[in-house]
């Protein structure tokens, strides 16, 4: 590809705590998205997936501090960014939708009133400077994100609407001025299954028309599987494996994508025991000092206990593992050598 | 195994709420649940499955018998449940324990697991000594160490939570657990913990669970039959096997399609749904699914289906044969 990426991350970094005890939620994060392109990022609760996106957008107050080697946004530095600058950027080329739509909208505005702030912000000269075409496009809008009577829907009160029609709104407000990258963190999750349906092809729908590129966060593989063209796992603060999909699916190279994908019901027999990964993701306290993995691993050698992996490989395979997994799921390098030699220390008396 | 008595029957289990609307109009009637017939033996998996307001944890309300049914029975260890006197209700009540979706909120804060755990043993008239020989029992049962017997629900993460709030409902040695999304809230690899314990457990002690879940996936995994639910009626009913391989009713067929699949040999031709749930103040009239239905008649709008078994399973829908073929 030889257009340059919309989105660039290189080595973000998120802290809370003090500076003499920091508390890193998010670590060496590195992200690429093209125009028009769907990068899932997967992983679970604690992963830093949400504190990801909301440095991207700047979100992380006080007490979190967020440094990077580099984070562009379509030629803008997203690092040194004055106020006045991000709110220019932020909700017009950039903009994100959350998990729960009902807490996101206010409460006590109508969704036309919601719909036109964001316009009368950052729409239009026209769209400025008149009522009657702000309320025009916030109908076409919702007419976009297939609401039903949308007419009838834009007088309603936030409290009005089911949880499928609210994450709808939220999207029309989102895609109000035609961002070119929108950040979507769970937006599905809280939704039945038929409207996560509706939801999620709503949303490839309006990349395909308007070529937004979109980041979708997601604890749901399967989600992510079916929508996006490259993924990121999550594990613990880091990204551990990136990925296209389906390769990496098909082929997972880190222990922890492979271990994850075992521990799903439709890759196990049926009533047979899950394939489950003993332990719990480490809290913010209690990382290990080598790989993060390593009390979880099914293939921990002494030396991941000690020494932390790093990420490496090219940008669109990357693996973070000391032993990278190989096409038919085994261990490569030197983890058998490393192995044999681990069980004869321990037999020496 | 089918010719036992069943451990738990419903037949027309009906659960109506009457809601205002407003100081000057007529009161409305949501008929949260209608009719809904089922029954499940010893030591098997019923999987209650559909969309949130479809009457789910309206079954379990009454199953557990926290609530009384408007209508119809429910016959537990061959006893009318809603015929039982006062003493024999407690009793029954026993015999049947439930477990929450989200066991950051279902166990006491102030409470050690210890206390947790004995509470219903001590409600039960169990002496001390006998309660924490029990209680350290269960807890090891369900992969929890000694030392966790003293400490407060904080202390532990969500799928140790799940744990304890599972040993917790086997106390007393139910014959019934209705689990209502018991592993909805936790992340996929302790989803798959908890589904192993629960599963083990049932091996066992030979529990029945009344397993409530939107999650398909995992309900391929677990049940043993399935009930579908809309609107408050069960819209198809059978093994779990002919209910994944051939769903007959067009609302089981759109929930197995919208399911997102990880390989794309998995993935269905997605059945376009429209619109959500309608509101149960104001159900449509015929069939509750017509209106999103992609095979909707005529006939649909007027006339209720009822459910008729139609090769190995039971279906409520007018058009399931000719559908079928």
């Amino acid at each position: 590809m030889t257009t340059a990426p919309l989105l660039e991350i290189d080595g973000l970094h998120v802290a809370f705590g003090t500076r003499e005890r920091p508390l890193v939620a998010v670590d060496d994060v590195s992200l690429a998205v093209m125009p028009g392109e769907i990068v899932g990022i997967v992983g679970e609760s604690g992963s830093g997936k949400s504190v990801t996106a909301l440095a991207l957008m700047g979100l992380v107050d006080f007490p979190g501090r967020v440094s990077a080697r580099r984070m562009t946004f379509a030629g803008h530095d997203l690092r040194d960014l004055s106020a006045t600058r991000r709110r220019a950027l932020v909700g017009k080329d950039l903009a994100m939708i959350f998990q729960d739509p009902l807490a996101s909208l206010d409460p006590c505005y109508t969704v036309a009133h919601q719909l036109m702030e964001t316009l009368a912000v950052h729409g239009t000269p026209e769209e400025r400077s008149s009522r009657a075409i702000r309320r025009a496009r916030a109908l076409a809008l919702l007419e976009q994100v297939e609401i039903p009577d949308a007419a009838a829907r834009l007088d309603a009160y936030p409290h009005q609407l089911s949880g499928g029609m609210a994450q709808r709104v939220m999207i029309a407000i989102a895609i109000a001025c035609r961002p070119r990258l929108l950040i979507a963190d769970e937006p599905t999750t809280a939704l039945d299954v038929t409207v996560q349906a509706q939801v999620l092809d709503l949303l490839v729908r309006l990349r395909r028309e308007r070529g937004m590129a979109l980041v979708l966060i997601t604890h749901d593989l399967a989600v992510v599987a079916e929508t996006a063209q490259r993924v990121v796992v999550m594990y613990a603060g880091e990204p551990v494996e990136t990925g296209p999909v389906p390769a990496i699916f098909d082929a997972p190279a880190h222990p922890y994508t492979q271990a994850l994908l075992a521990a799903l019901p439709e890759n196990n027999e049926d009533h047979a025991r899950l394939r489950a990964i003993p332990g719990v993701v480490p809290g913010l306290h209690a990382r290990p000092v080598g790989c993060r993995l390593a009390p979880r691993c099914a293939y921990a050698v002494p030396r991941c206990r000690v020494e932390a992996p790093a990420l490496a490989g090219p940008p669109e395979r990357a693996v973070r593992c000391h032993f990278p997994l190989d096409a038919t799921g085994a261990p490569t390098g030197s983890w058998q050598a490393e192995r044999v030699g681990a069980a004869d220390e321990a037999k020496a008396p | 195994m089918t010719t036992a008595a069943p451990l738990l029957e419903a037949r027309d289990l009906a659960r109506h709420y009457v809601v205002s609307r407003g100081l000057f109009r007529p009161k409305g009637l949501v008929r949260a649940l209608d009719g809904v017939s089922f029954t499940l033996h010893a030591g098997r998996t019923l999987a209650v499955v559909g969309e949130s307001g479809c009457g789910k944890s309206t079954l379990a309300r009454q199953v557990t018998m926290i609530e009384a049914p408007s209508g119809g029975t429910l016959w537990l260890d061959g006893q009318d449940v809603a015929g039982a006197d006062a003493l024999r209700r407690r009793r029954l009540r026993t015999r049947v324990q439930m477990v929450f979706q989200n066991p950051y909120a279902s166990l006491n804060p102030r409470k050690t697991v210890g206390a947790l755990l004995e509470e219903p043993l001590a409600i039960q008239g169990a002496a001390p000594a006998a309660r924490r020989e029990a209680g350290l029992a269960m807890l090891a049962r369900v992969g929890l160490r000694l030392e966790h017997y003293r400490r407060y629900p904080h202390m532990f993460s969500g799928g140790q939570r799940q744990r304890i709030a599972v040993a917790r409902a086997l106390m007393l040695h139910p014959a019934l657990v209705v689990a209502d999304e018991p592993v909805s809230a936790l992340d996929v690899s302790i989803q798959a913990q908890v589904l192993n314990l629960l599963m083990d457990l049932q091996q066992s002690l030979g529990i029945a669970y009344l397993f409530i879940s939107h999650n398909l996936q995992v309900v391929r995994h677990i049940a043993d039959d399935v009930l579908v639910m809309y609107l408050g009626h069960v819209v198809e009913h059978g093994p779990k096997p002919q209910v994944f391989a051939r769903p007959a009713h067009p609302y089981t067929r759109a929930l197995l399609a919208s399911t997102p699949a990880l390989r794309p040999a998995q993935r269905r031709v997605r059945i376009p749904l429209t619109g959500e749930l309608p509101s149960p103040l104001d159900p449509p009239s015929g069939c509750a699914f017509h209106g999103r239905c992609p095979h909707a008649i005529a006939r649909c709008t007027i006339e209720v289906p009822e459910l008729a078994p139609l090769g190995g399973v039971a279906v409520a829908c007018h058009r399931a044969a000719e559908l079928n073929d």
